[in-house]
């Protein structure tokens, strides 16, 4: 021990983490906004398996970091540390980050574990054959290949420099919360180049519209926000938002998405609409609708909520291409107030669905504001959880706007939060992906002639060559 | 003052996390309470949640009892809804207001943290750092986890550094500092009792901690866990101002910690860290498209507000000291009295950064910036050092005006300032005046933050809280008053802690500072990027 010189005179301990700011930030943050109490430290605290239990047992989820030279590996444990001499099975996060380089990455996976504790070590082997064990009292840290390989890690086995136990508080004890958590990184990875790589259907269009239409405040425009925040990697702001006794927003406004890698428009552009209001005269007129989905109405369009759009007003819109068309209409709700809508307002919200089928344009709901968004999906992220689909509010407004559960989709948007979250850009991204599956599926079901070549006397893209025809065929279509 | 605590079980906090937002700061969840208390007649009232071993709760109470984070427990009883299994439930409830209950429960199971949560509130927490300087209290042993046996405690506690435990009876907590912790040898040891009106403390002199913890005859203090007793001679209760009352005093609960230095060299070194990553960023910030070689950021606000020591605390980061090149002070006619735009040079000496801050005269009722020069700014007709005057706008016939103004000239960003300590101390035209200008912004499309100041001065924050001044239970408060006040979203808003005083920067201050500045600069490239592409 250290500490055996200076026997009979006062012990100057000194707690202190060796993971830098930003580093117990960063890992704070993998785990679900935690907050971690360092409750053991190697080089203060005695170098035994019984100190460590005496200090980490029935304290909760705990996170073991052991730190060598250039590496740390840890390991965080849901249940609490076990007993001595005892062993337990956890769902546990294996991580490790290179030191001082946090930011460059952190490998990690969630494993079933069985952990154990005997007089000289602290083992933990997962069923999938990783193994890690250390030996407080040689300072010793075995890890055996597989652990090397799915940490990307360089060493062996060595000396470690220090290793600490700390609590984790603020998470859930809940599995499936940790490994959603952990992987949401990765899985915003897979949703972003799945993304990116999206072409519309056929290459009938070169980009695809997406209306968002919902009673004032229920996150149209914060949405937009959203999705820009989530592509671009920091929170933006574009789309002004806020709240006021009427909507915000009372222009028609068309956002192209750029993506922070490569600097390209996303081949998907968001059109945000004013709010509706359960008054005649105020907010969205219904009767706007029709022509924003044939995409007779230009971006920046000042609504009035007084006068409908009379189609004299555009010189330009009479027949307007495919591409300048709306292909999918996204009815926006606050989850929350979902089941109080006024009838006034379910009547117009109806009119619109009314309209989106006959312009045969794809449809889906997006329900915000959800608080237990990390419940949402399941834990391997790809599919809803049936907790939430079976949620009132869904069904509610599955029968109200006749929108299989399918593309009932939730997200929270970014509204109050000072910094990315993972798990929330995943269920933006996926939400967006149904968008565009609903818009493909639309556009695949367009009339064969409408695809089929021609004049192209409003052509001004080079995709399509058959747009002034179609606006003429949907024109005769509807009239 | 109306004060109503409500307990819940965690059936209702269920029901109750449907209608709110978990990640929603308390004061969002207000906006739920009618719904939940429209039976009682609670209508305007901030609300709190609080997490505890029983599940969880909230509260609701005035602004100032939540600033003290305060609560009172004997009103409202009635409305304790006592669940007593998930079996019985499906009686006690009305289905229909219940019929999702039984998904959710399973759906939320209560966090594991609440378990290790400590029972001081935020205000004794406060009271104690007051007293014991800048601590973090790292909760190391909760007796009503850990058993109440003082063999757990040592175990958790033993060479720790500086320890504080904390016992809890029915109307006291009483506590004991040992300054250098848990060990073999005598300890400088403090007593302290904490009470509606601060904290009292009594040293007792060097002590072994062991024996705060065994039965001693001629022992003035001690605990004993087994027995869940405190033993206080009467003349420590007396210093501690305690009701002098013989025998021992039971106690319901016993938490220790370790006393962590909030801001250590760690920590410190990570700010600093992360200051000079932010000044790099700010460096290499580049205008949208390079449309403009500067984006113009326009400081509104009430005379006062900071407006001009928020522009100086900018030039102080970048320069590297303490700078007042914009003259401040709170005159009543608002001493910025000039429309000034300040450049800001960058320490290298290679060139002014890419990014203007135009200060303008304060808003007030009558005097004050005049609406229609708002629009001149705006559209970047007004000259620096144009000399304001409150009772008529510029005219083009102004020899300095601007005619033709080019993208460059105009405003890419407009900052409100307040000062967080008295926005909502202003009258209602100025809160009307300030309005009406967001709309006309939101009209033009004009990209807005709101920037609070002086959040140092707010009442119970100390330089510790503004490391995490967002988390900061006074700070969430206020900025949920200001979001109901004036509609701005939490997100666009805004705190820093400007230079007034000081003679050296503050690594801390820089780091909000800067943070602000980054939020205003993208703010102004949003606006770029939204423009129409002819322009």
């Amino acid at each position: 021990m250290n500490m055996l010189g200076l026997r009979g005179s006062y012990r100057n301990t000194k707690v202190t983490t060796r993971l830098t700011w930003i580093e117990e930030k960063i890992l704070e943050k993998l785990l679900g906004n935690a907050s971690l109490t360092l409750l053991y430290q190697s080089n203060v605290h005695k170098r035994c398996t019984l100190e460590m239990t005496k200090k980490c047992s029935l304290q909760g989820s705990t996170m073991t970091i052991v730190y060598l030279e250039q590496e740390v590996v840890g390991v965080f444990m849901l249940e609490d540390f076990p007993d001595k001499d005892s062993k337990k099975t956890s769902t546990c996060a294996w991580f490790s980050f290179e030191r001082n380089k946090i930011s460059s990455g952190i490998s990690a996976l969630v494993l079933n574990t069985l952990v154990k504790v005997n007089s000289t070590s602290l083992q933990m082997s997962s069923i999938s054959g990783l193994t890690l064990i250390v030996y407080p009292s040689k300072e010793g840290l075995y890890l055996n290949e597989a652990v090397i390989k799915n940490l990307e890690l360089n060493v062996k086995q060595s000396q470690y420099l220090e290793c600490e136990i700390f609590r984790v508080d603020g998470i859930k004890n809940n599995p499936g919360f940790i490994k959603k958590m952990v992987t949401a990184r990765q899985h915003r990875g897979k949703f972003l180049s799945t993304l990116r790589a999206y072409r519309p259907y056929a290459d009938l269009v070169s980009e695809v519209r997406i209306l968002l239409v919902g009673p004032v405040g229920s996150g149209k425009s914060s949405f937009v926000n959203s999705v820009k925040s989530s592509f671009q990697g920091r929170l933006t702001r574009q789309a002004i938002v806020g709240s006021d006794k009427s909507s915000i927003t009372t222009q028609y406004k068309v956002y192209s998405i750029k993506d922070e890698k490569n600097k390209e428009t996303l081949p998907f552009m968001l059109c945000d609409s004013m709010g509706l209001e359960d008054e005649k005269e105020a907010g969205l007129c219904t009767d706007d609708i029709p022509h924003i989905l044939k995409g007779c109405v230009p971006d920046r369009y000042q609504f009035n909520p007084r006068e409908p759009i009379k189609l004299k007003h555009f010189t330009y819109a009479a027949s307007p291409p495919l591409k300048d068309r709306i292909h999918c209409v996204a009815f926006v709700l606050d989850i929350n107030s979902v089941d109080t809508l006024s009838d006034k307002m379910v009547a117009k919200l109806k009119k619109i669905r009314k309209d989106v089928v006959d312009c045969g344009v794809g449809c889906v709901a997006l329900l915000t504001n959800v608080s237990d968004y990390d419940e949402v999906l399941d834990n391997n992220l790809v599919n809803m959880t049936e907790n939430m689909t079976s949620l009132n509010q869904v069904q509610n407004v599955r029968n109200m706007l006749n929108i299989p559960v399918a593309n009932i989709l939730m997200v929270s948007n970014y509204a109050s939060e000072r910094m990315l979250e993972p798990l929330k850009d995943v269920l933006i991204f996926a939400a967006l992906q149904q968008m565009l599956r609903a818009a493909d599926d639309a556009l695949e079901d367009l009339p064969l002639e409408d695809t089929a070549s021609d004049d192209g006397s409003f052509n001004n893209s080079s995709h399509i060559k058959n747009e002034g025809k179609l606006g003429e065929v949907k024109r005769r279509e509807m009239s | 003052m109306k004060i109503a605590y409500l307990q819940f079980y965690p059936s209702v906090v269920a029901e109750f996390k449907q209608l709110a937002p978990s990640n929603s700061s308390p004061v969002e969840r207000q906006d739920y309470l009618p719904i939940m208390l429209s039976s009682l007649g609670y209508t305007d009232h901030d609300a709190q949640i609080h997490s505890s071993p029983e599940g969880a709760s909230f509260s609701v109470c005035s602004m100032e009892e939540a600033l003290k984070g305060r609560t009172l427990f004997d009103q409202a009883w009635p409305l304790r809804w006592k669940l007593p299994s998930v079996a019985a439930l499906g009686q006690n409830l009305r289905p229909d207001r219940f019929q999702n209950f039984k998904r959710t429960v399973l759906a939320l199971p209560l966090d594991s943290s609440m378990a290790m949560r400590t029972r001081l509130t935020w205000e004794q927490e406060k009271y104690l750092r007051n007293y014991f300087g800048e601590k973090k209290f790292c909760l190391l042993y909760k007796a009503s986890v850990q058993e109440f046996a003082g063999q757990n405690l040592l175990y958790k506690c033993q060479d720790q550094g500086p320890t504080m435990v904390v016992v809890y009876s029915e109307k006291y907590v009483i506590g004991v500092y040992l300054q250098e912790g848990f060990q073999e040898n005598k300890v400088s040891t403090t007593l302290f009792t904490i009470q509606e009106t601060g904290l009292s403390p009594c040293a007792l002199g060097p002590c072994l901690p062991l024996s705060l913890f065994r039965y001693e005859e001629t022992s003035d203090f001690f605990i004993l866990l087994d027995k869940k007793t405190v033993t206080i001679s009467s003349e420590i209760r007396k210093v501690l101002r305690l009701p002098s009352l013989s025998g021992d005093t039971f106690i319901q609960e016993c938490e220790a910690f370790r006393c962590d230095e909030l801001l250590d060299e760690r920590k410190t070194r990570g700010i600093v860290g992360l200051c000079s990553n932010l000044l790099d960023a700010l460096r290499n910030y580049k205008p949208y498209g390079d449309l403009v070689h500067q984006t113009r950021i326009l400081l509104l606000g009430p005379i006062g507000a900071g407006k001009s020591s928020f522009v100086n605390s900018v030039k102080s980061v970048f320069k590297g000291s303490i700078t007042h090149q914009a003259s401040v002070g709170c005159d009543r006619n608002g001493i910025s009295d000039k429309y000034r735009t300040y450049s800001i040079m960058s320490k290298n000496d290679s060139g002014p950064l890419p990014f203007v801050l135009c200060d303008s005269l304060g808003l007030s009722e009558n005097e004050g910036l005049h609406t229609d020069d708002i629009c001149h700014i705006l559209k970047g007709h007004t000259p620096d050092r144009y000399q304001f005057d409150f009772r008529k706008p510029i005219t083009p016939n102004h020899p300095n005006y601007i005619h033709d103004p080019l993208l460059k000239d105009r405003i890419h960003c407009v900052v409100f300032v307040f000062d967080i300590n008295s926005f909502n101390q202003l009258s209602c035209e100025l809160v009307a005046k300030i309005k009406q200008i967001r709309r006309d912004l939101i009209k033009h499309g004009i990209l807005h933050l709101a920037l609070l100041t002086h959040v140092d001065s707010l009442t119970w924050i100390t330089k510790g809280d503004l490391l995490d001044i967002y988390s900061c239970n006074p700070v969430k408060v206020k900025l949920g008053v200001f979001h109901r006040l004036f509609g701005f979203a939490l997100s666009d808003i805004l705190v820093v802690s400007n230079y007034d005083s000081e003679w050296q920067l503050d690594p801390v201050k820089n780091m909000l500072i800067l943070s602000a500045l980054k939020e205003i600069l993208y703010t102004a490239n949003g606006f770029l990027e939204d423009l129409p592409l002819n322009k």
